[in-house]
């Protein structure tokens, strides 16, 4: 076996060179600025327009979908380039995966897999060179857990979908596109009633209205007889759920990474300069039995996601393993939310916008209860995992495919 | 980036697997463990023949010279029955101690004995019992006319059963820590097993037993680095062991959730008899992945003491609270001693302690990466 992420095999060549000259160069200007987290508190316009060109020249490339075929708008390259580009990332504290503020990384392969040739060379390149904006829609306000029961109407009409409903939870700023499930066949069977569509932002009869959430700003979508080309349907009619599972499985931790977390770090360094009784806090015994267990989980966390990544690179999707690392990464956040608590006390509880917000200790405090959900609850993911080992049953549901 | 065993490895562990199946089937296992059986000469003699006994140590002291991966595949899968006898105690530890700190000629005349099986030599480290740091060493070293006497009870030897030889850590009348090679038939060596919720577990007694300069094994005062150094090389592999033994705890209870029928379906449908399956494959991975991440770092020649440390603690705590979960799974039936689930759960509690306990070692990880005391 062989864990290394930034020992690069022979072929790779010069690859990490150039990518790490390339980010010196296009990273310039952004010394100042503080990341904000995948779903953020944060309202940082100049961290979000860096981020967005950075998505934009990185996309020109092909570099923010390194494997997807060139036509694709990906650059054809290998698993091996893909990671020597999200390490190089990592250590300003980016990844591929969110780099833009879009959930393209989600999106995107499932238009790879259900798309035809067709879809696949309109509806990619704007994606994978991060030129536009994408958010997927899936939540209803009825149906939480519960997307296959979908309320949302798409009812054909000629050469349209005529769409109404309404989806909750959902976006950050604002759409270019929106990836959503639609009932396509309101009479029809359940997971058999269901498509997969693509709407464009700027139609007529979308409305958005903002949710403000314990982890920030999210939206309520409307749709009031919005009418949508034929041609925007991907998978085919009544496929949707078929086709929402590929990024369900992605969504459900089954799409790995392979960077690193700075949490420990952040905590050791506060410790370190926080002084009790005239020492360190970091000399407190009860304080380093806090920070190994936090050390222990966390590096637990990252070797489930590299797996993860693995797995999905060699196209040989792990059955379980994306929903237990989700649901085992969840309630590390909901330990680590009380351990900072135990360690430095209010202090866990201010936000501080000189670091990054992913190891602000206010934003991870709130992580731990209000990063429960997203994409699917603690229970959703435990009954997918009992599905797939085939617990009680005597067959195994087998994970999708998904690159 | 490459998570996939070799082809050798994967031939290593059809083997291995193969064995537990003929000669460790889980009825009989059963029967050595609710009988403290645990010491078998037959199937130890059968190891040694496969070849599993010294596989980390070089060929010219009558070892296999594999790699630590390649070894921990076999452990995995001797593991799962959990084969019990002192294939890691003596086969991996005991032959690393003479290999660590042995003279040439010590490291010729004992290991390839204990390599072939003919030799079982087990380290006894632990007198107080709680500790297993070099300030817990209690037993005595005595310099005397013509050689030494050691003078001391060691408590929870493991594997101490079968032992022909025992390498006890002893303080010199000077406070140093010194191992010394004892054998099983000197005068004043008594072996009684330990009564309680464990499994192969001893006391050893050392009244007043005779020893000379050879059986010393490295300078006067170096046994604690000699025992660090070997542990590093053999822990990841007895890690290994408890992840095979996880994993059949997971598998063989979710079996069992697809055949158990309670109020009038498989227990598997019930969604808190799932969370418990799911918290055993948690402990099971984060133990695997902890462990190989350590083997790879020992086969690449990458600092990994602290990894060490991390997956003895995790795995440890794995084997434990797999067999936890496993007993909410299993209620009554599993706590029969008929059960297979017994004879695991009465180990992981003995592996618990064996060698340090997680916080034991969590504490050693914490230090090597955020020393204490003030720079």
């Amino acid at each position: 076996m062989d864990f290394s992420v930034r020992t690069d095999p022979p072929e790779i060549g010069d690859f990490r060179k150039e990518v790490r000259a390339w980010l010196q160069e296009n990273m310039r200007g952004s010394e100042h600025l503080r990341w904000s987290a995948g779903w953020s508190t944060r309202d940082n316009e100049e961290e979000y327009q860096f981020r967005r060109e950075l998505g934009r020249k990185l996309g020109r490339k092909g570099w923010l979908f390194p494997v997807f075929p060139v036509e694709y708008g990906g650059a054809g390259l290998t698993i091996d380039h893909h990671v020597v580009l999200d390490t190089e990332l990592d250590r300003y504290g980016l990844n591929l995966g969110h780099v833009f503020y879009t959930v393209a990384h989600v999106v995107a392969p499932v238009i790879l897999k259900w798309g035809t040739e067709e879809q696949k060379r309109e509806f990619l390149p704007p994606l994978t060179r991060g030129e536009i904006t994408v958010w997927e829609l899936l939540t209803e306000p009825q149906g939480g857990s519960d997307a296959a029961n979908c309320q949302t109407r798409a009812i054909k009409q000629g050469d349209h979908y005529v769409v109404t409903g309404q989806k909750v939870m959902v976006g950050y700023r604002s759409p270019d596109a929106l990836f959503t499930l639609v009932c396509t066949n309101p009479s029809g069977k359940r997971h058999e009633n269901l498509s997969w569509l693509l709407i464009p932002g700027n139609l007529p009869g979308i409305t958005i209205q903002p949710m403000y959430l314990m982890m920030g700003l999210k939206n309520s979508v409307f749709f009031d007889g919005v009418r949508v080309p034929a041609k925007y349907l991907i998978g085919g009619e009544n496929n949707g759920w078929k086709v929402a599972n590929t990024h369900l499985e992605l969504e459900q931790g089954g799409e790995g990474r392979v960077g690193t977390n700075a949490l420990v770090e952040r905590v050791v360094e506060y410790c370190q300069q926080t002084r009790v009784d005239g020492k360190p806090l970091l000399e407190d015994t009860n304080i380093r039995n806090l920070i190994a267990d936090m050390m222990i989980e966390l590096h637990v966390v990252s070797l489930m996601e590299r797996r993860n990544f693995w797995h999905r690179f060699v196209r040989q999707p792990h059955p379980y393993g994306g929903v237990q690392f989700r649901y085992y990464q969840r309630m590390v956040r909901l330990r680590n939310a009380e351990r900072l608590q135990q360690i430095m006390g209010y202090d866990a509880l201010v936000p501080n916008p000189s670091v990054h917000e992913d190891v602000d200790f206010d934003y991870v405090v709130r992580s731990g209860p209000g990063r429960m959900h997203g994409g699917g609850t603690l229970d959703t993911d435990r009954v997918v995992f009992a599905r797939r080992v085939g617990l009680g049953r005597p067959t195994k549901e087998k994970a999708p495919e998904t690159i | 980036m490459d998570l996939r065993l070799t082809e050798t490895q994967q031939m290593f562990k059809k083997v291995a697997a193969d064995f537990v199946k003929a000669e460790a089937p889980s009825h009989l296992l059963t029967q050595w463990f609710r009988n403290k059986a645990t010491f078998l000469p037959e199937l130890y003699g059968k190891v040694a023949e496969l070849g599993w006994l010294g596989m980390l140590i070089p060929e010219r002291y009558g070892g296999a010279a594999v790699s630590f991966t390649d070894c921990a595949v076999v452990f995995e899968e001797l593991g799962c029955a959990p084969v019990p006898g002192p294939l890691f105690s003596s086969g991996v530890l005991g032959a690393l101690l003479i290999l660590e700190g042995g003279s040439e000629a010590q490291k010729k005349s004992l290991i390839p004995d204990i390599c072939s099986g003919k030799s079982i030599v087990i380290a006894a480290i632990t007198d107080g019992g709680a500790g297993w740091g070099p300030e817990s060493v209690e037993t005595r070293l005595n310099k005397t006319t013509g050689g030494f006497v050691v003078d001391g009870a060691k408590r929870f030897v493991y594997d101490a059963e079968g032992a022909t030889s025992f390498i006890c850590a002893a303080r010199t009348e000077n406070g140093q820590i010194t191992l010394v090679v004892v054998d099983r038939q000197s005068p004043g060596v008594s072996v009684t097993p330990q009564i309680g919720f464990m499994a192969s577990v001893c006391e050893v007694r050392f009244d007043h037993v005779q020893v000379t300069d050879s059986n010393m094994l490295g300078e006067a005062g170096a046994g604690w680095q000699i025992l660090d150094r070997a542990l590093e090389k053999a822990l990841p592999i007895l890690c290994a062991y408890k992840v095979g033994a996880c994993q059949e705890i997971f598998d063989f209870t979710a079996e069992y959730t697809r055949t158990r029928v309670l109020f009038g379906q498989p227990i598997g449908r019930f969604q808190r008899v799932q969370d418990h399956c799911v918290d055993i494959s948690i402990h099971l991975d984060a133990a695997r992945w902890v462990t190989y991440e350590t083997l790879w770092k020992l086969d690449a020649g990458m600092p990994a003491t602290a990894s060490v440390h991390e997956a003895k603690a995790v795995a440890s705590e794995a084997y434990y609270q797999a067999c936890n979960f496993a007993h909410m799974v299993f209620a009554g039936p599993g706590t029969d001693y008929q059960h297979p689930l017994m004879a695991h759960s009465v180990l992981a509690h003995t592996l618990y302690q064996y060698l340090g306990t997680p916080l034991y070692h969590k504490r050693k990880m914490m230090e090597l990466s955020y020393p204490s005391g003030e720079k």
